[in-house]
């Protein structure tokens, strides 16, 4: 859970990079080396820290065996180098069950958040003089100020009267609470995009449906891209929806699962942090690759000439 | 013209295309001749393009009494238009900035609601169809490639949509992009290309789908000077060869005079003339017309009318009473600086001279009125600073400064009422 502050800042970055313009972040790392920017560099140096000693810690803990752990400095290296904590934290969360349904939530909802947040997207912005989809996108910006816990109680009701008390139910909340901002960037982003082009190919025969899958689908891509990743954070490392929509506790996904280390087994930290680490690695990875692709600019060249 | 070959930068294509259409598509003159003769060039022997198979189909177009008014605003853009394009012809569109050109062509496209009236293309009623169902392609003025596809794939797009065979796609393509000489860039992204590049692959979009109209908005303002003419006549020549009726729109005069079977001019969204390109110059409807075509513009006089004419300067033009009839006693006599009379005897208007232009065999003079009180007509922008311009012959150019006189040719004039601006006789 700590990481994602970082992870989402960068992200911030790569969005306001994709927007054009001379590269914003870019340029006083680059050209300007003032005084001012050695301050500004040295500050968030600093603050990276925040992230990168805890870091640090998880890593070298979940290396050490329970003794060391205990009984050493929170910031000595392993020392014998042991995997012992990754195979008990392993069997103790079961992990492979546990992984299986994060991912199968968290699949769902990056693919649910990108398809009906371009949908809604492209419907609201080239319908945006009619009242009924002008005022669904306030109605969608307005969603986004209500937290879950204030819903929760609610939720957890009708997703029980409903039989979604399980990962699907997670899911589909997960894909609601995505909606509102996706909608935001999208809309922003498809404002953009020359209306010539869908022009273009309406005169080249192509109805509604196929000018979106052939033409605007693949130009949002690179914020797809983004609103993939920001729905993959979400869903990936939510500990609160799951824990109190999904009733069968077999069901539950990795943070949940892991919740069992500050509770049953408080002084294994050599196991909850090898467990942190395995539920970690894939947000670490999918946030490396999709980083890359963010960056590709597909749009680059549209129409100008 | 027709007798042109396509110069697409050379090599391939021009090679293997014999030009020599035997049926010129002018205007009214769409002949049964012309469909057995393209299929000469036509399908797979790799010679042509496939010009509308069965081309039984006329591909008229007319604009019938259309008009556009934005919401929100007062005044219509496109007003009660009436334009009757021939099979074949290639319209040109033209006037001022904001006249209403791109909307009366997008009218056209079906990209724009028509308000009032109807348009028909062939004997198809047009005027509710969407876009997609009117069969015709168009070329925008920024080119509106898709970005995220290869050359081919953008060229290829309208027929994939249409549910044509992959073979066959790319058959045409191949034959589009040999006509273009695009074929090295096939499996480039738009945005690796040149401006001129992608003018082109605009246009091989349009051809490959063979569509009834070929319509054009500003295809070559993105272009510089010199290829911008380039390519101005490989347009030209290109659909004379295929034989699509095209509507081209454009704000510069010389493109529609140099490409247009016919001109039509509007202005503030009324059509003030639909003719050849020689009959807007020798015979314009109205004041309008006369300062839009030509370059240099033609010269317009407001001058007194007389028993038997009018009196120009010291000069007394014969015009027929009859034709003056209505008009008051002020008409605007226009002359094109071809046929000013320039003399040095006290005859005629009194001018300074302000600037010689020097062009080898000819020279343009550029002047103005002695007496500040006569006022020269303009269109546009710099009607207020409009100097009088005269060609005169390159050897007996006048010096700055001095005194001439001038006077219309009285074959080449021509009078309009000073308040309607319509031509008179
Ligand atoms: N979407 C719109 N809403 C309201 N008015 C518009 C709209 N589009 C065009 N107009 C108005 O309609 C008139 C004609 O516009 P149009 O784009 O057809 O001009 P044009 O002849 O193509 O000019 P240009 O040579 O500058 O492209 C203009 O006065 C313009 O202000
Ligand atoms: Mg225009």
């Amino acid at each position: 859970m700590s990481t994602q502050p970082a992870l989402v800042s960068e992200n911030v970055q790569a969005i306001e990079n994709l927007e054009g313009g001379p590269a914003r972040g870019g340029s006083f790392r680059g050209r300007r080396i003032g005084g001012d920017s050695w301050t500004t560099t040295f500050l968030l140096a600093l603050c990276s820290l925040t992230v990168l000693i805890p870091l640090y810690v998880t890593i070298a803990m979940a290396f050490k065996t329970t003794e060391q752990a205990v009984e050493g400095s929170a910031f000595s290296l392993p020392a014998p180098f042991s995997i012992d904590g990754f195979r008990e934290a392993w069997s103790l969360t079961d992990f492979p069950r546990a992984f299986t349904i994060s991912l199968l939530v968290t699949a769902g909802t990056v693919f649910g958040t990108i398809i009906l947040a371009a949908f809604a997207s492209y419907a609201i912005s080239r319908n945006w003089e009619r009242r009924l989809f002008r005022y669904s996108f306030f109605y969608l910006l307005a969603a986004m100020f209500i937290p879950f816990p204030v819903l929760a109680l609610a939720q957890i009701r009708l997703t029980g009267l409903a039989g979604l008390d399980n990962p699907a139910g997670v899911t589909l909340l997960h894909i609601m609470f995505q909606l509102s901002f996706s909608v935001l960037l999208f809309t922003a982003f498809l404002r953009s995009i020359p209306m010539e082009l869908e022009e273009s190919a309406r005169i080249d025969g192509a109805s509604t449906w196929q000018t979106f899958w052939h033409l605007i689908f693949p130009l949002l891509a690179p914020m797809s891209a983004t609103v993939g990743i920001f729905a993959f954070l979400a869903s990936w490392n939510d500990f609160m929806m799951p824990s109190l929509i999904t009733s069968d506790p077999s069901l539950q996904t990795l943070p949940v699962v892991q919740s069992i280390f500050q509770t049953q087994f408080s002084n294994n930290y050599n196991v909850s942090f090898a467990s942190y680490l395995m539920a970690m690695a894939p947000a670490i990875i999918v946030y490396i690759f999709t980083q890359r692709w963010v960056m590709a600019g597909v749009t680059q060249g549209a129409v100008k000439g | 013209m027709a007798q042109r070959t396509l110069t697409t930068g050379g090599k391939g294509a021009v090679a293997r295309v014999p030009i020599d259409p035997p049926a010129r598509h002018t205007g009214d003159t769409a002949d049964t001749d012309v469909g057995g003769s393209f299929t000469l060039y036509n399908g797979s022997s790799g010679t042509f393009l496939p010009v509308k198979e069965g081309n039984d189909v006329m591909a008229t177009v007319k604009f019938d009494q259309a008009s556009r008014i934005y919401p929100g605003n007062d005044t219509p853009s496109v007003d009660r238009l009436d334009i009757d394009v021939a099979d074949g012809e290639f319209l040109v569109l033209v006037g001022p900035s904001g006249c209403g050109k791109s909307t009366s062509l997008r009218m056209l496209a079906g990209l724009e609601e028509v308000n009032d009236g109807k348009i028909w293309i062939g004997d198809r009623d047009v005027t509710d169809l969407s876009p997609k169902d009117r069969d015709v392609a168009m070329v925008f003025q920024n080119y509106a490639l898709y970005p995220h596809m290869t050359v081919a794939d953008n060229m290829g797009f309208a027929l994939k949509i249409a549910g044509v065979d992959k073979g066959e796609i790319r058959k045409r393509v191949q034959e589009a992009a040999g006509i273009l000489d695009l074929t090295d860039y096939l499996e480039r992204k738009p945005k690796a290309l040149s401006g001129g590049q992608r003018q082109r692959v605009a246009m091989g979009r349009a051809i490959v789908r063979s569509p009834q109209v070929f319509l054009m908005d500003e295809p070559l303002s993105n272009l510089d000077a010199k290829l911008r003419v380039q390519t101005r006549t490989q347009i030209a020549s290109l659909q004379r060869r295929l034989g699509v009726t095209t509507v081209y729109v454009t704000h510069d005069q010389i493109e529609a005079m140099t490409m247009g079977d016919r001109i039509a001019l509007l202005k503030d969204g009324i059509l003030q003339q639909c003719a050849t390109p020689r009959e807007m110059y020798d015979r314009p409807n109205n004041v309008f017309v006369a300062g839009f075509i030509g370059s240099p513009a033609m010269n317009l006089v407001s001058v007194p009318v007389t028993e038997d004419g009018v009196q120009f300067g010291s000069h007394r033009l014969h015009v027929d009473r009859s034709l003056l009839g209505s008009s008051g006693n002020e008409v605007i006599v226009g002359m094109r600086p071809e046929d000013v009379e320039v003399t040095t005897n006290e005859d005629g208007l009194e001018l300074i001279v302000d600037v010689v232009e020097e062009l080898g065999a000819d020279a343009y003079v550029y002047a103005t009125p002695a007496n500040p009180d006569i006022r020269l007509e303009g269109v546009g922008d710099d009607a207020l600073a409009k100097p009088f311009i005269a060609r005169v012959d390159g050897r007996r150019v006048p010096d700055k400064g001095s005194k001439i006189f001038v006077y219309p040719n009285p074959d080449h004039m021509h009078v309009f009422d000073k308040e309607s601006g319509a031509r008179l006789g």
